[in-house]
């Protein structure tokens, strides 16, 4: 045992060290049991130091009802709203547009199809979606339609000849913690929400992701498309990791339900 | 207490709490390593290759299970990461692969069966898929109806961007497999499995789901898969071969010791459908930019706008929508 002395003098620096002791003992015990003592303190990573967001995410916001603020409705709750500003900023003729798609919005909505949900609605849908990452790759597998968006993070850039797909194409790069994804080549077949607000083929969207803890992330999307916004405008949202024991996704097709009661064959009816 | 006796508990619990804390972060250190990829095997020499089109090999070589020896990944599991897709023809016909859609006029008559590729039944021996009565009587109104499908039970699901279910989706388009702590991905053309490595239960039973539910380990060089909570409804393929929702599939996918191709071996169980388990054997075999062209079938990849020495591969992205109306609207012409 160090300061092994009895001497009087020593004895108030002796106990001074038994307390510094204890309270480490103490400091360490509570990160301990903390639950999420991760190496560098916080939040999860690749072998490569990368942040890693592997999980099973979903947002408690309602923001899939109406980006903007709005009171309840019969099909949606009250929302203070997601987007920066409150107003988005819509060219007068593309203002239009958007009221007839809330006017038909039962009909219309591409999601009452099932199909999928596109960049960046996919992400505060109200279903949970998958995140798997690697060095090169980080792939989003979306319960609903169970559709699939790969974000490259491997140094490419968007391709010289795209087509115009459903979730765009999406390059990714980091900035320090934060993940920076530019996203664009879509088509104009998806909405932003449930209340009709939409986007044409000249979508652009820059996606910033960043751990706030180990299992909550902040998910903010900059929305530029000038056929029909008058200036880029920005939304925020929380995720949540779903830590439910075993909780996994379940594959959601919707449009298969028109059709699939006919199969598999089934014994005649006696 | 006297002070010598405080110093040597507080040094104790000191001591017992590094030991944990050193233990933690061990611990969590090998939580957060994923799968990076480790050097792949030196590339072999170039087999036989299908000069663009669908793969046709005629015969392929068993892979028995056992040790792995290639390259792991930082969790354990063998790295067979990349894209694969099978090697005999497509979905026209499980039985028969390369001979083409059972009832379908063709040019040129069929040669003897010998000269193609066996059926995908491995067991039986006589290659028929041992369904019970009423089941045959209904894959062949199903071969009756499949060119002119009067009735939405005679459409192959697949044609209305169905998902392409189990087995179809190892003989349709080549695809991703992508491994993760705790789980193998297969990203399909026509959706996509997550095979469960960490043991949790199936799902409740009620749910059915097209691409069933996947539970997975790793015994030495084989992926073993239990599949339940299939839905059926994806059939095997254009000749209407099935499945109900009562089924229960065990699957085996045997790599090879170079990892470039791999048999899947599987027993497919339904007793309100088949008369006894059986055997379905398909073949895949691994496709890189280094040994192969990107193929419309079989690697649907194109090279990466990058500026690096090694060309990097992207997969396009696979969403199939059908003119979503009721069924019948687009005929009918609404």
């Amino acid at each position: 045992m160090f300061l092994n002395t009895n001497s009087k003098k020593n004895r108030g620096a002796q106990s001074r060290l038994n307390s510094y002791l204890l309270i480490l003992t103490g400091l360490l015990s509570v990160i301990l049991v903390s639950g999420n003592a991760y190496a560098d303190g916080k939040i999860p990573r690749l072998a490569n130091g990368k942040p890693d967001f592997s999980g099973i995410w979903q947002t408690t916001s309602a923001a899939d009802s109406d980006l903007e603020p709005h009171s309840n409705r019969q099909d949606a709750p009250p929302s203070a709203g997601v987007v920066e500003g409150n107003v988005i900023p819509y060219l007068p003729q593309a203002l239009q547009q958007k009221q007839k798609n809330f006017e038909a919005r039962a009909t219309d909505d591409p999601k009452v199809k099932g199909y999928t949900l596109g960049v960046p609605r996919g992400i505060y849908y109200p279903e949970p979606f998958q995140i798997f990452e690697r060095a090169e790759d980080i792939n989003i597998v979306h319960q609903f339609g169970h559709s699939v968006r790969t974000i490259h993070t491997n140094n490419t850039d968007h391709p010289l000849d795209p087509n115009d797909w459903w979730l765009g194409d999406s390059r990714g790069h980091w900035e320090g913690d934060t993940l920076v994804v530019d996203v664009k080549d879509f088509n104009d077949k998806t909405w932003l929400d449930s209340a009709g607000n939409y986007h044409s083929d000249a979508l652009h969207v820059v996606e910033r992701w960043k751990y706030l803890d180990a299992n909550t992330v902040e998910y903010k999307a900059t929305i530029d498309d000038a056929k029909v916004f008058s200036k880029p405008w920005t939304i925020s949202v929380l995720l949540y990791r779903h830590r439910e024991k075993n909780f996994q996704l379940i594959e959601d097709y919707r449009y298969t339900l028109d059709y699939d009661q006919y199969y598999p064959p089934k014994p005649d009816q006696k | 207490m006297n002070n010598a006796k405080l110093n040597r508990r507080a040094l104790f619990s000191a001591l017992i709490m590094s030991l944990i804390w050193g233990n933690a972060m061990a611990v969590n250190a090998a939580d957060t390593t994923t799968g990076q990829q480790q050097q792949q095997a030196p590339t072999q020499q170039a087999q036989q290759r299908p000069a663009g089109g669908i793969g046709y090999e005629k015969v392929f070589p068993k892979i028995e299970s056992g040790k792995w020896t290639g390259p792991r990944l930082a969790d354990g599991q063998p790295d067979i990461s990349g894209h694969w897709s099978n090697t005999i023809a497509n979905h026209n016909n499980f039985e028969d692969p390369q001979g083409g859609v059972p009832g379908v006029y063709r040019k040129t008559p069929l040669g003897p069966r010998e000269e193609r590729a066996p059926s995908r039944v491995s067991d039986p021996a006589d290659g028929h898929v041992p369904f019970q009565p009423w089941a045959l009587a209904k894959v062949k109104e199903f071969q009756a109806n499949f060119s002119d499908p009067v009735k939405p039970e005679y459409v192959e699901p697949l044609a209305r961007c169905a998902p392409a279910g189990i087995p179809k989706s190892l003989y349709w388009h080549g695809y991703e497999i992508a491994q993760y702590p705790g789980y193998v991905v297969f990203f399909f053309n026509s959706g996509t499995r997550i095979i469960h490595l960490d043991g949790k239960p199936h799902l409740p039973d009620n749910i059915k789901l097209w691409n069933g539910d996947s539970r997975g380990h790793w015994e030495g060089n084989t992926l073993v898969v239990d599949v339940t909570n299939q839905n059926g409804k994806a059939l095997f393929g254009r000749e209407g071969d099935f499945i109900s929702e009562n089924g229960h599939i065990v699957e085996k996918y045997i790599f090879d010791k170079g990892g470039k191709r791999y048999n899947y071996e599987a027993v497919f169980t339904d007793p309100t459908v088949y008369t006894r388990p059986f055997t379905v054997t398909i073949p895949a075999r691994r496709w890189t930019l280094e040994d192969d062209k990107p193929n419309g079938w079989h690697f649907e990849v194109e090279k990466a706008n990058y500026k690096g020495d090694k060309p990097i591969i992207d997969r396009e992205e696979r969403i199939c929508a059908e003119n979503n109306g009721g069924f019948g609207l687009g005929a009918a012409g609404k």
